[in-house]
């Protein structure tokens, strides 16, 4: 059985309330940066635990797409946290958000919106991929 | 994928299908035993590389060990050894034909797990196929691969060739271990043994050899290495017939005497 996990990371300054925007992602199993995380066909991307961290209002949203191939994929919402006051956020999921790659271009990306105002906001996921149920 | 190796004074099978065929060891000694693992360190495709991708474009290995987002290497890799002194310097599992009596017993575990993995045996000669042959498979096919690993047997004087796949959009840093069993080998001599153990009285530890076309590489290796090209796997209710060919055969085999 395949399994692979690994912790991506993205950071990000919004400047006003009200923005919202994809993490350019880090990683140390990857080189450079990446906005989304495509989900091998017959596997499962599985997001364990997010660590959230910064300014008071910020959401950190899991987002997916059926098809990253698309010229404009659509995402929708998967999972979302919400940073009520300044400081950080830790939340483990003894189950997990999780993608199945049905075609092969699935992909899940880490995104925020509804800042409360300017300052820099942080987000960490283990994420894991896997054949395994 | 667990690492499941012949002890001492096991039997071990190396199935091969083509020809309903199998070569049958007597494992005198492990010679690595109590250090069977090599962290190897990142997969051996140097920067600059330019590798084909699954979407029928190309992509270039942008720094020693990444595989990028998309890409598999269409001909096979060999690992180069990181020690000195081996037989040959580019190739750390190859085996010359006068080191007969050792057969590596190989697990490779690719990081990151995702990725596809296949061999070629020899280099450049894909392996995994469909309907007879009809359809040749592999890492830049829908299926014909693992993944995160594979287990192999290196007969000596044959190179093989592994092939790799990642179908994330990730340009991936990867990582190899081993964990090998480098065997001392010798074939039993008497037949009617050879039958027990290939009609599964006999206890022994089965592994096939990675292959399902044999290329002549393959056949010129079994009969330069060990004498014959395997013995041939018979039904149980026909011991007469395959124990007198195993004489035949038995009298051609350039290894050992056990058994």
């Amino acid at each position: 059985m395949a399994r692979e996990l690994f912790t991506v990371y993205g950071s990000a300054s919004p400047t006003a309330s009200g923005q919202s925007g994809d993490f350019a992602l880090t990683s140390p199993l990857v080189r450079g940066s990446f906005a989304y995380i495509r989900v091998p066909k017959g596997m499962r991307l599985k997001v364990w635990a997010k660590r959230l961290s910064g300014t008071a209002g910020f959401t950190l949203l899991v987002q997916y797409t059926p098809d990253v191939t698309a010229s404009s994929p659509t995402w929708a919402v998967l999972d979302a946290e919400h940073l009520a006051s300044a400081g950080s956020l830790e939340l483990e999921k003894r189950r997990p958000a999780a993608v199945f790659g049905l075609t092969g271009n699935e992909a899940v990306k880490l995104s925020y919106a509804n800042t409360t105002g300017a300052g820099t906001i942080y987000a960490a996921a283990e994420v894991e991929v896997t054949d395994e149920e | 994928m667990e690492a499941r190796f012949a002890r001492e004074g096991d039997y071990l099978t190396v199935y091969i299908s083509p020809t309903n065929s199998a070569l049958v060891f007597w494992v005198k000694s492990v010679a690595n035993r109590g250090y069977s693992a090599i962290d190897y360190g990142p997969l051996p495709i140097s920067a600059g590389t330019a590798l084909p991708t699954l979407d029928g474009g190309s992509a270039t290995v942008p720094e020693d060990g990444v595989l990028p987002a998309r890409a598999y290497t269409a001909t096979g890799i060999q690992f180069p050894s990181p020690v000195p002194n081996v037989y040959t310097s580019s190739d750390m599992w190859y085996l010359s034909e006068d080191m007969r009596d050792r057969l590596f017993h190989v697990f490779q575990r690719v990081t990151p797990a995702w990725l596809r993995v296949d061999v070629q045996v020899p280099t450049g000669v894909t392996q995994a196929r469909f309907q007879a042959g009809r359809a040749t498979l592999g890492v830049d096919r829908a299926f014909g691969f693992s993944r995160g690993g594979i287990e192999v047997v290196h007969i000596p004087k044959l190179s093989y060739g592994y092939r790799y796949a990642n179908e994330t959009n990730l340009d991936v840093r990867t990582f190899v271990r081993f964990e090998y069993a480098e065997y001392v080998v010798e074939v039993p001599r008497n037949p009617r043994l050879v039958f027990e153990i290939l009609t599964r009285r006999v206890p022994s530890l089965w592994v096939s050899l990675p292959v399902s076309v044999m290329d002549s590489a393959v056949e010129r290796a079994l009969d330069d290495v060990y004498g014959f090209r395997g013995f041939r796997v018979y039904r149980e209710d026909e011991a007469q017939k395959a124990i007198k060919e195993y004489e035949e055969t038995l009298k051609r085999v350039k290894l050992g005497g056990g058994g």
